[in-house]
């Protein structure tokens, strides 16, 4: 008990070392509504953990769960291996950073920071509150700025205080509600950065909560993928990006040209799918998919950049199993690569992406070219169409 | 309990007694236009044919507990004009407004020593006789109605008369009490915190004067000094101080009370343990009157008014109401026999002897206007 | 150079304009409150006319025998204080229950219960305490219990029970808006702080709430100070407040004069509360205070 009293994390339990966050069949119901419903899963000490999904599908809610401000309905959260439950939120090893800050208006920069120190008992001393309130500030990169008020301060600033009030006490777990919805694109990308930075500097575990997946991908040691309540899949951004369970996974993580359809065939290792316009396409299962009986609801999903252009005329890309011709119909010059979008009459709508080194990054096809376009059948996945 | 039942229940607790200081000033126009109004629309409404005579309303500031509603009714009735009642507390107060000019006010209720002072300042207007064709000079007795006319000419007509004792409850006071004397010592000791005095310069210093054997007007600096310190002595031993005392007598929270006449009749009607004392020492005599004030929007209407209630008739079902006994024989041969024996209304001879009307300069006597304030503010 | 004397125009146009609008303000202004004190202050320095009311003088004797109404002040500097501050000691928690406490379902109709006594006559309700304060109320109950003879009504303390039961509405209003508009997520910061929940309201519940607090008592206490009817009533006329004062000077004495004065200095020392009030509120950074 008096251990779990203090902000400083407990010594974990041996089996329990090197998780920070335990999910255990963990359910959370508001009325009829399952926010949360039947999750497991572990986030390991010192990783960098996102939650992403559509809003509504329970995000907030998991936070929620493991800062305390709401007891599940079922199942066990554990932190650091000590079980939270009946643990009020003011005695968890976890500190958030709050959607939109949630900074104590009637005090200024320094005390906002310093208010986390001040709850503990003992108290530490004044020079000593000074002192780490400082060193606090410098991390966030905000020194000066202490006599401050808050609404005197930039959205980003804002969010460096509260980041640097969340991460006073040293918490076990730090956890960060859609920290930079609010702030500018370039802003974003900036704090994304600094967040990574701050997360690998002081070793803490973080859990981000998101429905921008480039943020997720790009920060995250590990995803959970959330929909509706439940975790469709959890892993690494790499894992979720090349072995998507389903096509909501793949549709969610990163971008895919999706062609649905019933079953037509079907073995051990892979799938042929009959879209609506009698084309047949066949495909690997995906590493996490499961296998597909003949008759049920399929796709195919061809990542952007597994597709190959090439002019027409030439004979090239021999190594295409699937080849089509379309006319291009918009092209985005991104730097590093070039977005090409193709009406394919028997596709529709194929999304392209060529490397800047790629031949057809190279060649640039501009809009209303006539041009040919193909896949290799094992770098398409077949999965469960749901 | 709704708000009706409920004010009714207050009434019934007041029974007899409004303040006569604030509960007038607040509510008394409103509320008891509204009452009367809503008692009878009927009569209100269909009547105004005759309405055009005299207007269709009359307003009268009298006291509380003066007068009989049914009357009032018949007026309206009679004449078609709604009389809007305004009550209050002292005269003082009445005084006050009228100086301040813009009372709407038709008819008005002063008590006989202030009558000299209204017509110095010009308030009030001579009556004419000739509209009042109820009113018999011949048929008053001359000290109760004197103070009406002044050189001559008739300012205001009789109401009723009265005097200024106490009251006493005798279940809880058990001396036989006769004396102002006795009165304030009494309340002073054995009786701490069970006497009220009137939230009135005229009695209150006047009845503290008469401790000392002063005259009850007295306005001598000397004198009222004494009354002063007498009166601050007592202070931290009454009650309240306050002219309405019913509900607080009849509760029982309060023992004794300065108290005029009809207060006295109509709680000793219900209570009859609380009786009413005429200090032998002397005190207050009084007469009551009816005057038109000099910018009366309602002229015609405010003589009609006080012609109807001088209506000997009339006048008989008033002082079976408020218990006070009026100067007119015709109203007072109208009376049942056992009231001319009531000694509330008619104390003993060698009582009334050394009653003292008030005196004109009490209304205006700088001194004792500020000793009533020290007292009250002490 | 031409260009400059347009936007001069310009400028003494818009500035006619401001002027007109605000001419309403400034009349309303005029009439409803310079105008009067202004007559107030002339009357102070007056003296009483032989049968009351104003002669023209200029002294400042009235405001030399201020001292005389010594009590009255000292009654309602005592208990003007001593009122506002049981009625916000009455009316946080109050304001508490239904901000923070209560289901919107049911918040407004308890609003409703807290207004209901306002649709009668405040007059009515203070004779229904006359009632329950008096000896066959509260005293005879508590007589019944074993208490013996208490005495309630005309005491500085039924005064003290008027004025809260009368000016806690008042006082629970503002304190229920600062506190309904106070983020809920501050508190749950709070608690993720490790506060404990006492604590929270310490720190965050309490300073946030500061401006409803400080608008409440404001209101409570300058009407407070003006305060007549409710002495009147439950204090028998023997509790005295500065309003009684004045009611009595201008309806009794008619020292209309006098009354002025004290007038006067009641004005004064409203004004100087309301000086306190703004210098309060200011180091809440002027945000989020008003008077309502
Ligand atoms: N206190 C509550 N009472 C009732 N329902 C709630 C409550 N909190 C959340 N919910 C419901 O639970 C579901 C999940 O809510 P949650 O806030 O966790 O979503 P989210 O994933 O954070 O969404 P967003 O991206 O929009 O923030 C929603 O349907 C929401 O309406
Ligand atoms: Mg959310």
């Amino acid at each position: 008990m008096a251990a779990a009293m203090t902000q400083q994390a407990p010594e974990p339990r041996a089996e329990a070392a090197g998780i920070d966050v335990r999910f255990r069949g963990v359910s959370k119901r508001f009325g009829a509504v399952a926010a949360v419903d039947d999750v497991s899963f572990e986030i390991p000490r010192g990783s960098f953990h996102s939650f992403l999904g559509p809003s509504g599908c329970g995000k907030t809610t998991s936070l929620r769960l493991i800062a305390g401000f709401e007891q599940p309905s079922e199942g066990e959260v554990e932190i650091a291996g000590v079980p939270m439950v009946g643990v009020p939120a003011y005695r968890r090893p976890v500190n958030m950073v709050f959607q939109h800050y949630a900074l104590f208006p009637h005090l200024d920069v320094f005390a906002n920071i310093a208010f986390g120190l001040k709850q503990l008992r003992p108290r530490p001393s004044a020079a000593e509150i000074g002192r780490r309130v400082g060193e606090a500030l410098e991390l966030v990169r905000l020194p000066g700025m202490g006599s401050r008020r808050a609404w005197e301060l930039s959205g980003g600033q804002q969010q460096r205080v509260a980041l640097a009030r969340a991460l006073i006490n040293r918490p076990t777990v730090l956890l960060l509600d859609e920290p930079l919805a609010a702030l500018d694109r370039k802003l974003r990308r900036d704090m994304q950065m600094e967040l990574q930075n701050l997360q690998r500097e002081v070793g803490i575990t973080f859990v981000l909560v998101t429905h921008d997946q480039e943020e997720a991908l790009s920060m995250s040691d590990t995803i959970g993928i959330m929909r509706d309540g439940r975790i469709e899949q959890f892993g690494s951004p790499s894992e979720l990006y090349d072995a998507p369970v389903n096509r909501y996974v793949a549709d969610f993580v990163g971008e895919s040209n999706f062609f649905a359809g019933a079953v037509a065939a079907a073995d051990a290792d892979g799938a042929t799918i009959r879209t609506a316009q009698g084309l047949e396409i066949a495909a690997p299962y995906s590493p996490r998919g499961r296998k597909l009986a003949v008759g049920s609801a399929g796709v195919i999903a061809v990542r952007p950049e597994i597709v190959a252009l090439w002019d027409p005329a030439e004979s090239g890309q021999a190594l295409a199993d699937y080849r089509f011709r379309g006319r291009v119909r918009n092209r985005i010059y991104l730097g590093d690569q070039t977005e090409f979008s193709v009406a394919v009459p028997e596709l529709g709508e194929i999304l392209v992406r060529a490397p800047k080194g790629s031949a057809a990054g190279a060649a640039g096809f501009a809009a209303g070219t006539e041009i040919a376009l193909g896949w290799r059948r094992e770098r398409a996945l077949a999965l469960a169409d749901g | 309990m709704d708000r009706k039942q409920f004010i009714q229940q207050l009434r019934r607790y007041q029974k007899g007694s409004i303040s006569r200081r604030h509960f007038l000033g607040v509510t008394g126009l409103g509320t008891a236009t509204a009452v009367l109004a809503s008692a009878m629309p009927e009569l209100v409404w269909p009547r105004a044919a005759s309405a055009a005579e005299i207007g269709d309303r009359v307003s009268l500031t009298t006291w509380p507990n003066y007068h009989d509603p049914a009357n009032f009714e018949a007026f309206t009735a009679k004449t078609g004009a709604a009389v809007e009642v305004a009550v209050f507390g002292s005269n003082e107060e009445m005084l006050a407004k009228l100086q301040a000019g813009g009372t709407g006010w038709d008819v008005f209720v002063p008590t006989n020593y202030t009558i000299s002072t209204y017509k110095d300042l010009d308030l009030i207007q001579p009556l004419d006789l000739s509209k009042l064709p109820n009113y018999d000079a011949a048929a008053y007795e001359t000290r109760f109605v004197e103070a009406g006319s002044i050189d001559g000419v008739t300012y205001a007509v009789s109401k009723d008369w009265g005097t200024t004792g106490y009251a006493v409850n005798t279940a809880k006071v058990t001396e036989p009490m006769t004396s102002w004397k006795q009165f304030w010592d009494l309340s002073m000791d054995k009786y701490t915190g069970r006497t009220m005095v009137h939230d009135y310069q005229l009695t209150t210093i006047g009845n503290a004067l008469k401790y000392y054997g002063y005259s009850f007007n007295s306005i001598d600096t000397a004198e009222l000094a004494e009354a002063e310190k007498l009166l601050l002595a007592a202070k931290p031993h009454l009650f309240a101080i306050n002219s309405d005392y019913q509900p607080s007598m009849r509760s029982g929270d309060a023992w004794m009370t300065v108290c005029w006449t009809g207060d006295a009749k109509q709680m000793h009607r219900d209570l009859p343990e609380i009786v009413y004392v005429v200090a032998k020492e002397g005190g207050e005599i009084w007469s009551d009157f009816y005057a038109i004030p000099k910018e009366a929007p309602h002229l015609e209407a405010a003589y009609a008014l006080i012609d109807f209630l001088l209506d000997p008739a009339v006048n008989a079902k008033e002082v079976l109401a408020h218990g006070y006994p009026t100067a007119d024989s015709r109203t007072t041969a109208l009376l049942p026999k056992e009231l001319a024996e009531d000694p509330i209304m008619y104390p003993a001879a060698e009582l009334l002897a050394p009653l003292e009307f008030g005196a004109a300069a009490t209304l205006t006597d700088p001194n004792r206007a500020e000793i009533m304030a020290r007292f009250k503010s002490a | 150079m031409a260009k400059a004397a347009t936007s001069d125009d310009s400028a003494k146009r818009r500035r006619r304009w401001t002027a007109l609008l605000l001419a309403p303000a400034g009349l309303w202004f005029l009439a409803l409150l310079v105008m009067p004190l202004a007559v107030v202050v002339v009357f102070s320095l007056g003296e009483r006319a032989p049968a009351g009311g104003y002669a023209p003088a200029l002294s400042l004797a009235n405001y030399l025998n201020l001292p005389a109404r010594w009590t009255a002040f000292r009654n309602t500097l005592v208990l003007a204080p001593i009122g506002t501050l049981v009625c916000l000691l009455a009316a946080y928690p109050l304001a508490y229950f239904l901000a923070v406490r209560t289901s919107p379902r049911y918040r407004l109709l308890l609003l409703i219960l807290v207004i209901v006594p306002f649709w009668t006559s405040f007059l009515i309700r203070t004779y229904a305490w006359m009632f329950i304060l008096g000896g066959r109320g509260l005293p005879a109950l508590f007589e019944w219990i074993g208490f013996g003879e208490i005495r309630l009504i005309n005491t500085p303390l039924s005064v003290l029970i008027g004025i809260v039961y009368g000016y806690l509405p008042l006082m629970v209003f503002p304190i229920f808006v600062s506190l309904e508009r106070l983020d809920k997520r501050l508190l749950e910061a709070a608690a993720d702080l490790g506060s404990t929940p006492w604590r929270s309201f310490r720190q965050v519940t309490l300073p946030l709430s500061a401006p409803g607090v400080i608008t409440g008592c404001m209101l409570v206490f300058i009407l407070l100070m003006g305060e007549y009817l409710i002495p009147q009533l439950l204090g028998g006329g023997k509790v005295f407040f500065i309003g009684n004062a004045l009611v009595d000077l201008f309806l009794q004495s008619r020292n209309w004069p006098y009354g002025s004065a004290v007038a006067m200095s009641l004005v004064i020392l409203m004004l100087a509360t309301v000086t306190l009030y703004l210098r309060l509120t200011r180091r809440y950074g002027g945000r989020d205070v008003s008077l309502l």
